[in-house]
């Protein structure tokens, strides 16, 4: 195929994908999906691979082809108008809120491949509001897992289905709106396939899938030979000392990722499935061999993982696995980070806070009565890059996402924020400084609330590069009339009316000696 | 009001004029000045003699200075434990890949963030009182520091802006000279830090564009000028220079709005009233659009990386000119853009030092632009040089050197078709319902093209392509709006209280209008609510009557709500509380759009050709007639191919496609 050609249905691939989001961000209805875009869209080949994705956080970056492969193999037979939907994190999801849609492309009987939306929805059942309850010891608790059920054939939508959903979530009128949002969504991209199809033919549009994966290998391929061969070890902690060890080596222009010796499973939600460990690891990979090779099936097969099943990194059922997206991913990324840093000394910066500082408030409006549930991230530094410091108050790695406007959050919850500001000195020092952490104080108003938190980073300090000092770790305070108190970083406490909550989130790490101090 | 209507556009290469006197369009362009104002009054005295009723002016004085990090050494005044709001932003990065991206540097630096001890809550009451003292404090700490403007933005200033209005007190009491402005003034609207990247950059700008606008005000006055001076707004509106210079980041988008006000006029006087309007230049392309005949605005954009939340002219631009360079990339894929040889050195054919293949050295090599002759005032260009650019890229990709050069063509097509659909289909309008208007230097050489692969059935050419924006300065219309967040829950809310609001902005209005010298039978006024469930993250804008509201009228907005909402979104929750968001109101003071001078008729279609010409085109080499523009007659019908030269663009009829000349000389091209 003429480069020209592979490079314009190459646009045309991406901007479809772009184009499924656009649909899915205008026409959704929360919050998560709207304002803080919490959602992706891909494209596959007939066979499921991964052709072109436009993803607005990392953490989807890897995690849609499993999506599709357990579509695939849940119904091997297809019609024009069916949809599969999903969100089991041991069938091709990540955690519950993200409910995946995988349907057919066809054109004039022949299949075209295969378009999957996902969107993080807002609340999917399960014991708490927002369905990421710290507590949970079983996935059972998580929420309401759908394993690939084809919710619409030939176009019919199952009632049944949909009715048995709706019933076992807490906004069901507005999870109702999202789901038919991602539809839209779904219809676009199939749309914007079949016309692709007819202006250039099926057979073109064939060969640019193959074509396009093959140049993404090639860049990956180029990118990882530049990288000098051996094995480089690293590993990181969760603040409960749950171990990450991976074992990189690098061979000519091909790369495996070896999570042996990684702690087993746990009975908290920081379990990662498959899915989300590969979305991390391809993340860490991609920022620093070649931030704009383009995501698609090609550019990942001279990367091998290897993720012994019953790790934290790639846990079996029943586990928890709600912050194995939030938390463990970031660490994931902190260690393939590390060990990249032993081969590429100079191009690789040091920790950024690591977590994504989950915060959650629930109670009931003293005003009108009603229940309410509030959950926002909160950023920190990033570590110090060679040659810059790192950005201050930023979400970083496998989230970007906004946050909650403080006039926006006090006009629709019971509460104040009290102060929001960079947290002075957290960066780790060095020639190059580490990002400083947020302050983030907020009041409880005139009720009892209960405080979710789960975050990290609260004793294992984002780590320094090149003799640069490690970042301030995250801190969480409880403050009662003037008098302070730490809260455990993951846990539910219930707080007095007046309370404050006070989250204090980690620095990043410096990099290289600070000056005039020992080199 | 009588006399002469001029429009004076100035951009980073040219200063277009555009006049109007009895109702017939003069147009001429210059090269823009070091000092733009220089080459404003160099035009002046060129204008034939005749009194001025008014100047509108389009200016990138503002864009410039925020591109450029010139602003004013500003400081900015928050509530206590809210200074880096304006450094976190929504505290997401602006790039998910790179670990060594950059945020834009904040325009105030924190040691200018000076909190100061005061808090509202969310109805406006007062939860701590404002320290007087430490004000004070401030007011010497900005004469010691040399601040030459002063931002005010405290939380919840849009619900009772009395705190702010106290600081500005405080301030002028204690000697300070410079601009103060308060947030309210801004944008009475919530969302903190939206309201304080637009506050912080009006400040900023402030000093700036009021020096620019006064200075250019006295040389005026100097030529014995006693027309008013007008500037175009981001919003398509014109301004007095006052409220221009206290609004400067209003004048973000001045350039641009003023070629969409152009491209609107043409439009309409061709017949078409909705368009996706397409300016390409030399480093990019600018798409816009019309429907039913009303310029599309954004509420919110970024400008140089930062949010300013003010009505603009939804403008998506891409990096795709006529400059833009072709490359490949480390996977051996063809790219072109967006870095761009500009108009210094050049396109390599240009012969003046550029090297490296552009857009238009692609379109010298496939014939669609002369090869001998001279083209829009530079000399013949150099098919050679040419040659040797894109030869390179030809032997890197293993092409013919003509399959490489209409590469190039194809995918810079590309960028500026994800461009058009980016304004059109993401925002849910379907192409196939406009007329896509082709301007700019390199804008007509592909809008046929374009339009096919977005099935756009129809392509004008306007004759003035290469002064659009200078002829939407004097068509445009003088506009002011407003806003305030009441964010209340509809069925609660008095009718007195939306009818105060509404009011205060008509007083407001009524006088800024009369100082402009509106006549009243001129002045229309377009109130509008933004409604959303309560919980809901986003708004939709529904218009309201021009008269005192009643129960009533709410009750009916709030069922026109469910139902506006059952068809953007496909659903409705009529059981939901919905909440009035924010109140607005759009004065508009109607200016007399002129008439286009007619082409001339008679005349052959023979007589306008000028060569037959080896042209390449998707796959083939062809004899195309080349038709030069200003010969052909009105009325002229022709089939493609053919290539049209103009004095300032040049436009591709392809194979298959017809051209028809209207009566304006507009080329209206179905394909």
């Amino acid at each position: 195929m003429d480069p020209i050609t592979l490079a314009v249905v190459g646009n045309a691939l991406s901007g479809i994908c772009e184009e499924m989001s656009a649909a899915l961000v205008r026409t959704a209805y929360s919050p998560n999906i709207k304002e803080r875009r919490d959602c992706s869209s891909a494209l596959f080949t007939p066979n499921g691979e991964l052709v072109a994705q436009a993803e607005n956080i990392p953490v989807h970056l890897g995690a849609m082809p499993f999506s599709v492969r357990a579509a695939l193999e849940a119904f091997p037979d297809w019609a024009v108008g069916d949809i599969a939907v999903l969100n089991d994190p041991f069938c091709g999801g990540a955690h519950l809120p993200d409910i995946t849609f995988v349907a057919p492309a066809f054109h004039e009987g022949e299949l075209l491949g295969f378009v999957a939306v996902r969107a993080h929805h807002a609340d999917v059942g399960g014991m708490t509001p927002g369905s990421l309850p710290g507590a949970a010891s079983e996935i059972f608790q998580e929420g309401l897992r759908i394993p690939p059920v084809k919710l619409w054939r030939k176009g019919e939508l199952n009632r049944d289905l949909l009715s048995l959903v709706l019933l076992n979530v807490r906004t069901p009128w507005e999870r109702e709106g999202d789901l038919r949002a991602q539809r839209a969504a779904v219809e676009t991209g199939i749309r914007r396939v079949v016309a692709l199809a007819r202006r250039i033919g099926a057979k073109t549009l064939f060969a640019a899938y193959r074509e396009l994966c093959l140049y993404a290998e090639r860049r990956m391929r180029a990118a990882i030979e530049d990288v000098p061969d051996g094995t480089f070890r690293f590993e990181d902690f969760l603040d409960e000392g749950i171990a990450i060890r991976l074992e990189l080596r690098i061979q000519g222009d091909e790369v495996e990722l070896d999570f042996s010796g990684t702690s087993p499973q746990v009975g908290f939600p920081v379990n990662a499935p498959l899915a989300v460990t590969a979305s991390a690891a391809y993340f860490a990979l991609k920022a620093v061999l070649d931030p704009g090779l383009p995501p698609n099936a090609g550019a990942w097969r001279p990367v091998r993982i290897i993720a012994p099943e019953g790790t934290v990194v790639n846990a079996l059922p029943p586990a928890p696995v709600g912050g194995g997206n939030l938390e463990l991913s970031q660490r994931i990324v902190d260690v393939v980070l590390g060990a990249l840093a032993r081969a590429l000394p100079g191009r690789v910066p040091a920790a950024s806070q690591g977590t994504m500082n989950n915060l959650t408030i629930g109670g009931v409006d003293p005003q009108t009565g009603r229940p309410y549930t509030f959950y926002e991230t909160i950023g920190g530094g990033m570590g110090a890059r060679p040659g810059k410091d790192g950005i201050d108050g930023v979400h970083t790695h496998m989230t970007n996402t906004l946050n909650t406007p403080v006039e926006a959050l006090e006009l629709a919850y019971p509460l104040r924020v009290e102060r929001y500001e960079l947290r002075e000195g957290s960066g780790g020092k060095g020639r190059y400084r580490g990002g400083m952490g947020i302050r983030r104080d907020i009041r409880v108003l005139g009720h009892r609330a209960t405080v979710s938190l789960l975050a990290e980073r609260r004793k294992e300090r984002p780590w320094g590069l090149a003799g640069g000092a490690p970042g301030t770790p995250g801190e969480d305070l409880l403050v009662i009339e003037e008098e302070e108190r730490r809260i455990p970083a993951k846990g539910t406490v219930e707080v007095p009316p007046g309370a404050i909550i006070s989250i204090r989130t980690p620095g990043g790490g410096g990099y290289g000696p600070p000056r005039g101090g020992p080199e | 009001m009588k006399g002469v209507v001029l429009g004076v556009d100035i951009g980073g290469t040219f200063t277009d004029f555009a006049w109007v006197v009895d109702g017939g369009l003069s147009l001429f362009k210059l090269p823009t000045t070091p000092a733009p104002e220089d080459g404003f009054l160099a035009g002046l005295k060129r204008l034939p003699a005749g009194r001025l009723a008014r100047i509108v002016h389009g200016t990138t004085v503002a864009t410039n200075a925020l591109l450029e990090e010139r602003w004013a050494k500003t400081c900015l005044l928050t509530t206590e434990g809210f200074r880096d709001v304006l450094e976190i932003g929504r505290q997401n990065r602006p790039s998910l890949y790179d670990l060594f991206c950059e945020r834009p540097r904040p325009v105030v630096p924190r040691e200018w963030r000076l909190p100061v001890p005061e808090r509202l809550d969310r109805r406006g009451r007062v939860v701590r009182p404002l320290e007087e003292r430490a004000v004070r404090e401030i007011a010497r700490r900005i004469a010691e520091g040399g601040i030459e403007s002063v931002a005010v933005v405290f939380l919840f200033s849009f619900l009772n802006p009395a705190h702010e209005e106290r600081v500005r007190g405080i301030l002028e009491e204690a000697g300070v000279r410079v601009p103060i402005t308060l947030s309210w003034e801004v944008l009475p609207e919530f969302r903190e830090y939206e309201r304080t990247s637009t506050t912080v950059i009006t400040a900023a700008l402030r000093p700036v564009v009021e020096g620019y606008l006064s200075r250019l005000s006295r040389a005026l006055g100097g030529l014995g000028v006693e027309a008013p001076l007008l500037v175009m707004q981001s919003s398509g509106g014109v301004a007095g220079t006052e409220e221009a210079g206290r609004r400067a980041a209003a004048l973000l988008l001045s350039g641009p709005a003023g070629g969409v006000i152009g491209a609107r006029q043409v439009g309409l006087s061709a017949g078409f009233s909705d368009l996706v309007t397409l300016d390409m230049g030399g480093t990019s392309t600018d798409v816009s659009l019309v429907r039913g005949g009303e310029i599309v605005l954004t509420p919110e954009r970024e400008v140089a990386g930062r949010p300013v939340r003010l009505p603009m002219v939804d403008v998506h631009t891409v990096g795709a000119g006529g400059g833009s360079i072709a490359w490949t990339d480390p996977g051996g894929g063809l790219r072109v853009g967006p870095r761009s040889a500009g108009a210094v050195p050049g396109p390599a054919c240009y012969g003046r030092g550029g090297t490296e293949p552009t857009v238009t050295d692609a379109h010298l090599l496939l014939g669609h632009l002369p090869r001998a002759r001279p083209l829009g005032g530079l000399p013949p260009l150099s098919t050679k040089l040419a040659e040797e650019a894109v030869g390179r890229i030809a032997r890197a990709l293993g092409l013919s050197l003509e399959g490489a050069a209409w590469g190039i063509l194809e995918v810079v097509e590309a960028t500026m078709e994800r461009a058009v659909r980016v304004i059109s289909v993401e925002r849910g309008h379907d192409p196939r319902d406009f007329t896509l208007v082709a301007f700019g230097g390199a804008g007509p050489l592909h809008g046929a093209t374009l339009a096919r692969k977005l099935g756009i059935p129809r392509v004008l050419v306007p004759a003035q392509a290469g002064v659009l924006s200078a002829l939407g300065l004097i068509c445009a219309d003088l506009v002011h709006n407003f806003v305030r967040s009441l964010v209340a829950p509809l069925s609660e809310l008095p009718p007195a209280r939306v009818n105060r609001a509404l009011q205060g902005f008509r007083r407001q209005a009524e006088g800024i209008l009369a100082a402009e010298g509106v006549p009243e039978r001129a002045r229309g006024y377009r109130p509008a609510a933004d409604l959303r469930y309560r919980g809901q993250a986003f708004e939709l804008t529904l218009p309201l009557p021009d008269r005192p509201l009643t129960e009533e009228d709410l009750a009916e907005l709030g069922e026109r709500f469910h139902r506006e909402h059952e068809r953007n979104y496909g659903y409705s929750v009529p059981e939901e509380p919905v909440e009035l968001v924010n109140l607005r109101l759009t004065a508009v003071g109607k200016t007399e759009a002129p008439g286009l001078p007619e082409a001339p008729g008679g005349g052959g279609l023979e007589e306008a050709v000028i060569e037959r010409r080896r042209v390449y085109f998707d796959g083939g080499w062809g004899a195309w007639p080349v038709f030069q523009r200003e010969r052909l007659p009105k009325g002229a019908e022709f089939p493609g191919p053919a290539v049209v030269e103009g004095p300032e663009s040049t436009c591709l009829v392809p194979p298959g496609g017809r051209a028809h000349v209207d009566d304006y000389g507009n080329l209206i091209l179905e394909v």
